[in-house]
C-alpha cells in the first residue's frame, strides 16, 4: 500500500481540497449570508480557486497514472493498457465511470471557478453567494462520490502489470477525446443557471437581473450540448458500422433530455426578458434541465436501464438518485413557497404573438421531453407495475418524434416573422409570403429530385418554409444594419435555426430514402448497384505495429475510382471483432461501406453490404451553422434599449441588499 | 413595384401557392415509391425487432450471433415472399417472447405508452387555453388594453412614473 | 398586458396579495411532486439488471432447441438423442482469449464427471464459426477428448449464444437448465451441477 504510488496519495489530497474548498466554501458563504459579513463574502472566490486546485491536481495524477501505466491503480488496470497509443490514453480517463465521474468534477468546479472569477466584483450580492452556495454544494457532491462509489484512485489488485485497455470501440477514433468533454461542458454547464435559479427563488429576487446574468451561461451549455450530441452521432456513425447517427439509446437520451428542456428555456427566457413573464416557468425549465442530467446519469449509471453504452452498476446509482430527491424537494418546496409571489402581472394578449408562438415552442418541447422520458424509463415502469420485461426501441421514438418535428417545423416558419404582443392576418399574409413560396419550391425541388412519401415531403416543404423565414429576418437585419444584423439575439438565433433546418432535411431525407444491400463481390467482377459499381481489389489482412489489433480489410474500388476499406477489427487483447465501415462522403449522398463477416485475407471473393445514405453531410454542416450561430446570439446584439425594459425591479425582502441593481450590471 | 408585390400578397398569390403545394404534394406522395429492394425490407424490419441477447439494440444495428440468426431468418422469410412485415415480426415474436418487439404493443399496460404522449400533449394545448382565458379576463377586469390603451401605457412608462 | 402593475410593478408584487389572484404555485408544486414520488419509488424499486448481457434467457426452464450436427469424427450429434443424461455444451471458438483462458478448468471438469460414472454428465463443445484445422490444433496443444460438435446447423443460433464462450446446462429431460456467459471455472461448475442434481432429486 506504500508503494499505492504517489499519483494515488496525490490525486487523493486533490480531491480532498477539493471536497474541502467546495464544503468551507459553501459554509462561509452561508454564514456570510446570515452574518451580513461583507468581509467574508468578499474572501468567497478563494474556495472556488482551492477546489478547482484540488480537481487539478487531481486530474492532473490520473493522467500521469494512466500515461505512466501505473498498474497499482485499480483504475488503470480496469482501462489501461500497455499499448493504447498515447491520445486515446488520455482518453481512457473517461472510458469508464470513476474517470467520468472525475471529468464531470473538473468541469463542474471549472464552472464554479468562472463564476467565482465573473461575479469577484459583486460577492457581497445575496444572489450571487446564493447561487454560489448552490455550486460549491454541487461540487460537494461530486466530491464525495469520489471518495465513495467511485473512487478512481482505489488501490488494484496487486501484481498486475497489464490492462484491457479501454473498450476497442472507444480507441479508434479521434472524436472519443472530444465528444465526452465536450458533452460534459454541455451537461454541467446548466448548474450554473441552475445555481442562479435557485438563488433567485431563495433571495426572492425574481427580477430579470439573474436572468442576464445567466443568459450566456445556458447558451454556451446549450451550444455545448448541442455539438457534443452531434459528435456523438459523428462518433455512432464513422466507427459502429450500423450506418446510423442516432439510435435512442437510453444514455443518448439521457443527453437529448437536458437539451430539449434546455432548447425550451433558451426560447421562453426572452418572453421574460421582453416582457417579464414566465418567471416561474422559466425556473422550472432551468430546474427541470438541472434535474434531468443528473436523473439520466442515474439511470445510465446505474444499471437499471441497459444500454451498450452505460457502464457502471451499484451504489452510485443510489448517490444519483438520493441527490435527483435532494434537488426536486429542495426545488419543488421552493417554488411552492416562492412561486405565487414571483408570479408576473402581465397577460399575453394573444396566441397570435411572439409571446404565443414561444409558448407553443415550450409546450412541444415539453411533450418531446416527456416522450424521450416516457420511452426511456417505461421498462421500469411495466417490470414494477405489470412484471415483465419490455424494451421500447427506436421504432417508437422514431414514430412520435416525426410529428413533433413537424411541429416544430411551422413554428419555426411561423414564429420568426410574429410582432410581440398580437399579430393581424394582413401582416403574417405578408410577411409569410416568400418564405412560403420558398417552402413550395423546396417541395418542388424535393419531388423533382425524387422524394416521395407524404411525411419526408411535408418536412421538405416546411423545412424551405422555415428557412425563408429566417433568411428574411437575417435579410432584413443585415439591409439594416450591416454586420451587426447578423449578431444578438434574434439574428444569431436565426443563424442557429437555419443549422436546425439543415439537420432536419438532413434527418428526414436519410431515414426516409436509405437504401442498402448486401453485395457478393469477387475479384475482377464488376457489380452495379444504387447507381454504384463495386469492384473488389483485394482482401487483406494487416496486424497493427503493437500486435494489439488485426484488420481484416476488403479493399473495394468505388465507380473505378478511389478505394476504399471497409474491415473487420479484432482487439487480440480481449478477443472482440468490431466492424469498421469505411464512407465516401459527399454533399448529396454517402456511400457506406461495411465488411460482412466470413471473408479471410487473401481471398478472391469478399461479401459486403453498402449503403446509400442522403444527406448525411448536412447533419454535420448544420451543426456546424448552429455553432456559429449561438456564437453570433452570444455577442451583444444592437445597443439601442429596448422599447420595454424588464418589467419589474427585485422584489426587496433584503433592504440591506440594495446593492449593485442586477438589471444593469454586466451590460 | 411595390403596390404590385402587395397585391400579389393577397389572394391570388395566396391561393396560387395552396394549388401549387397540394398539386406537387399529391403528386410527390402518391406517386410510386419504386420497387423496394428485399433489403430495404429486410433492414425495416430488422429495425423493428430487439436483440434478444443485448441490451436494446435493434437486430439491424447488433452485431452479435443471435442478430445475425434472427437477420438471417428474416432474409429467409422476405425471400420466400410469401409473409407481410407484420407477420414476419409475429413469428418472431413467437419463436422469441414478446421482449423482442421494439414497438410496444398498443394493447393492455404497454397502450399507456402510445396513450400518455398525446394526453400530455392535450394537456399542455388545454393549459395554454385557460392561461390566455385566464390572461383575457385579466385583461377583461382591469379594462381591456387597446391600442391607445397601450400608447398611453408606453408613455407612462417612459415618463417613469408609478402609474396605478 | 393589463395596465395596472405596468412601471408600479416593484410595489404591486411586492403588496402581500394581489386581487383576486388564487394561489396557484404550491399546488402545481404538490402535483409535481405526486407524480415525482411515484417515479421515485420505481426507480427505487428497479433492480439493477446483473451488468449488461444476462444469465437470463427466454429457453431457461424450457425444453431445448433442436440440436443436430456432425461432431469433429463424424459421428451424428443429435441433442434430444441424449435425454437421460445431463448435457453440458460449451460453445467456443478457437481464437478467443477467454475460451483459451477457460479451457484447463473444462479439462478438470469433464474429468471429474467422468468419475461420477453414470451420474456424470455429457460435455459437448460446439464450435461456433471455425475452421476445421484451428479446433484441431487448438484441442492437440491444449488437450481435451470429449466431443466436439463442428458441423451443426446453428446451434448457437438455436440458443441466443451472444458472444463465445458460452456454456449452457440441459437436464436429463431435454429441459434447458442453465446458461453461463463468458469464462467458467471448474468449481463453478461442479457446484452448478451439483446443486442442480440435488434440485432435481
Amino acid at each position: 500500500m506504500v508503494a499505492a504510488s504517489i499519483n494515488a496519495a496525490l490525486g487523493r489530497a486533490g480531491l480532498m481540497l477539493m471536497l474541502g474548498g467546495a464544503v468551507f466554501g459553501a459554509l462561509a458563504v452561508l454564514y456570510g449570508i446570515r452574518r451580513r459579513d461583507a468581509k467574508l463574502l468578499r474572501q468567497s472566490p478563494r474556495y472556488a480557486w482551492l477546489a478547482l486546485a484540488g480537481i487539478v491536481l487531481a486530474v492532473a495524477m490520473m493522467q500521469r497514472a494512466l500515461i505512466t501505466r501505473d498498474f497499482s491503480l485499480a483504475y488503470v488496470q480496469q482501462v489501461g493498457s500497455a499499448d493504447t497509443p498515447v491520445l486515446f490514453n488520455v482518453a481512457a480517463m473517461w472510458s469508464a465511470l470513476e474517470g467520468s465521474i472525475l471529468l464531470w468534477a473538473l468541469v463542474l468546479t471549472g464552472f464554479t471557478g468562472a463564476v467565482a472569477w465573473r461575479f469577484r466584483r459583486r460577492t457581497d450580492d445575496v444572489l450571487v453567494g446564493w447561487a454560489l452556495i448552490v455550486m460549491f454544494a454541487v461540487t460537494a457532491f461530486f466530491a464525495l462520490l469520489s471518495f465513495g462509489p467511485a473512487d478512481p484512485f482505489a488501490a488494484g489488485a496487486p501484481g498486475v502489470t497489464s490492462g484491457p485497455g479501454p473498450n476497442p470501440l472507444l480507441q479508434n477514433h479521434i472524436l472519443v477525446l472530444f465528444h465526452p468533454p465536450i458533452l460534459y461542458l454541455g451537461y454541467v454547464g446548466f448548474t450554473v443557471p441552475f445555481a442562479f435559479a435557485i438563488a433567485a427563488l431563495v433571495t426572492g429576487r425574481l427580477g430579470e437581473g439573474w436572468l442576464m446574468e445567466t443568459r450566456r451561461w445556458a447558451l454556451f451549455s446549450w451550444a455545448f450540448l448541442t455539438i457534443g450530441i452531434l459528435l456523438g452521432g459523428w462518433w455512432s456513425y464513422e466507427v459502429l458500422g450500423w450506418s446510423g447517427v442516432w439510435a435512442w439509446d437510453p444514455v443518448e437520451n439521457a443527453s437529448l433530455l437536458p437539451w430539449l428542456t434546455g432548447t425550451a428555456y433558451i426560447h421562453s427566457v426572452l418572453v421574460q426578458e421582453r416582457r417579464g413573464m414566465l418567471r416561474v416557468w422559466n425556473l422550472t425549465l432551468l430546474v427541470a434541465t438541472f434535474a434531468l442530467t443528473i436523473l439520466g446519469t442515474f439511470l445510465t449509471r446505474s444499471g437499471v436501464i441497459n444500454s451498450v453504452h452505460a457502464f457502471g452498476d451499484g451504489p452510485v446509482g443510489a448517490w444519483f438518485l438520493t441527490f435527483f430527491a435532494a434537488i426536486m424537494i429542495v426545488s419543488l418546496g421552493l417554488i411552492a413557497w416562492r412561486g405565487d409571489r414571483l408570479r408576473s402581472p402581465g397577460a399575453i394578449d394573444s396566441p397570435l404573438s411572439r409571446e404565443g408562438a414561444f409558448l407553443a415552442n415550450n409546450v412541444i418541447f415539453t411533450v418531446f421531453a416527456f416522450v424521450v422520458l416516457l420511452g426511456t424509463i417505461f421498462p421500469l415502469l411495466v417490470e414494477a407495475l405489470d412484471d415483465r420485461r419490455t424494451v421500447v426501441g427506436a421504432p417508437y421514438f422514431d414514430r412520435l418524434s416525426m410529428p413533433i418535428g413537424l411541429v416544430l417545423l411551422f413554428l419555426m416558419a411561423v414564429a420568426p416573422v410574429l410582432p410581440w404582443r398580437k399579430a393581424s392576418t394582413e401582416l403574417l399574409r405578408d410577411r409569410l409570403f416568400w418564405p412560403a413560396w420558398l417552402g413550395a419550391g423546396a417541395l418542388f425541388v424535393a419531388v423533382f429530385a425524387g422524394a416521395t412519401g407524404w411525411a419526408p415531403l411535408v418536412a421538405f416543404g416546411l423545412a424551405g418554409f422555415a428557412a425563408g423565414a429566417a433568411l428574411r429576418q437575417v435579410v432584413l437585419a443585415t439591409r439594416r444594419q450591416g454586420w451587426r444584423g447578423l449578431v444578438g439575439r434574434a439574428n444569431g438565433g436565426m443563424i442557429v435555426h437555419l443549422g436546425v433546418i439543415m439537420i432536419a432535411v438532413a434527418l428526414a431525407s436519410s431515414n426516409s430514402f436509405t437504401h442498402s444491400a448486401t453485395l457478393p463481390l469477387a475479384e475482377g467482377d464488376v457489380v452495379e448497384w444504387g447507381g454504384h459499381t463495386f469492384e473488389l481489389a483485394s482482401v487483406t489482412e494487416r496486424v497493427n505495429d503493437r500486435g494489439s489489433e488485426s484488420v481484416l480489410a476488403a479493399n473495394v474500388i468505388l465507380d473505378g475510382g478511389r478505394t476504399y476499406s471497409p474491415a473487420i477489427t479484432t482487439y487480440l487483447n480481449i478477443g472482440q471483432a468490431v466492424g469498421t465501415p469505411s464512407v465516401r462522403t459527399g454533399l448529396t449522398k454517402d456511400v457506406y461501406l461495411t465488411l460482412e463477416a466470413g471473408a479471410q485475407a487473401g481471398d478472391s471473393e469478399a461479401t459486403i453490404r453498402a449503403f446509400v445514405k442522403p444527406m448525411i453531410l448536412w447533419l454535420w454542416l448544420g451543426g456546424f451553422v448552429m455553432a456559429v450561430g449561438t456564437l453570433l446570439a452570444a455577442f451583444p446584439g444592437s445597443r439601442r434599449r429596448r422599447a420595454t425594459d424588464p418589467v419589474s425591479a427585485p422584489i426587496d425582502t433584503t433592504p440591506d441588499h440594495a446593492s449593485a441593481d442586477p438589471v444593469e450590471v454586466g451590460r | 413595384m411595390r403596390a404590385w408585390n402587395q397585391r400579389l400578397k393577397r389572394w391570388p398569390g395566396w391561393a396560387a401557392l395552396l394549388v401549387v403545394v397540394v398539386v406537387v404534394l399529391a403528386v410527390g406522395a402518391t406517386r410510386s415509391t419504386g420497387p423496394q429492394t428485399q433489403e430495404d425490407r429486410i433492414d425495416a424490419i430488422a429495425r423493428r425487432v430487439a436483440c434478444p441477447v443485448c441490451d436494446g439494440e435493434s437486430v439491424y444495428e447488433s452485431r452479435n450471433n443471435a442478430s445475425v440468426a434472427i437477420r438471417n431468418e428474416i432474409t429467409d422469410l422476405v425471400r420466400e415472399n410469401r409473409s407481410s412485415d407484420d407477420q414476419i415480426v409475429g413469428f418472431i415474436e413467437n419463436r422469441y417472447g414478446a421482449e423482442v418487439l421494439l414497438v410496444p404493443r398498443a394493447s393492455g399496460f404497454d397502450a399507456l405508452v402510445w396513450v400518455l404522449p398525446a394526453v400530455a400533449f392535450v394537456a399542455g394545448v388545454a393549459g395554454l387555453a385557460v392561461a390566455f382565458q385566464r390572461w383575457k379576463l385579466q385583461a377583461a377586469a382591469t379594462g381591456a388594453p387597446t391600442d391607445a390603451d397601450r400608447a398611453l401605457v408606453d408613455a407612462a412608462r417612459r415618463a417613469d412614473g408609478a402609474e396605478p | 398586458m393589463s395596465a395596472s402593475p405596468v412601471g408600479g410593478a416593484a410595489v404591486d408584487d411586492a403588496a402581500p396579495d394581489a386581487p383576486a389572484r388564487r394561489p396557484l404555485a404550491p399546488w402545481i408544486a404538490l402535483a409535481v411532486a405526486i407524480v415525482m414520488t411515484g417515479l421515485f419509488v420505481v426507480l427505487v424499486d428497479a433492480t439493477p439488471d446483473e451488468g449488461g448481457a444476462t444469465t437470463d434467457s427466454p429457453l431457461l426452464g424450457r425444453p431445448a432447441p433442436e440440436a443436430v450436427g456432425t461432431l469433429l469424427d463424424g459421428r451424428r450429434f443429435d441433442l434430444s438423442q441424449r435425454k437421460g443424461s445431463w448435457v453440458v455444451l460449451n460453445f467456443f471458438r478457437a481464437d478467443c482469449a477467454p475460451c483459451i483462458q477457460e479451457h484447463p478448468d473444462l479439462v478438470e471438469f469433464v474429468a471429474d464427471q467422468d468419475q461420477l460414472g453414470r451420474d456424470g454428465a455429457e460435455f459437448y463443445s460446439v464450435v461456433v464459426n471455425d475452421t476445421r484445422a484451428d479446433v484441431e490444433e487448438f484441442f492437440a496443444e491444449r488437450g481435451g477428448d470429449w466431443p466436439i460438435v463442428f458441423e451443426h446447423d446453428q446451434i448457437d443460433v438455436a440458443f441466443g449464444v451472444a458472444l463465445v464462450p458460452e456454456t449452457w446446462i440441459v437436464d436429463p429431460n431435454g429441459i434447458v437448465r442453465v446458461r453461463i456467459i463468458s469464462r467458467v471455472t471448474n468449481e463453478d461448475l461442479n457446484v452448478t451441477m451439483q446443486q442442480l442434481r440435488e434440485a432435481t432429486g
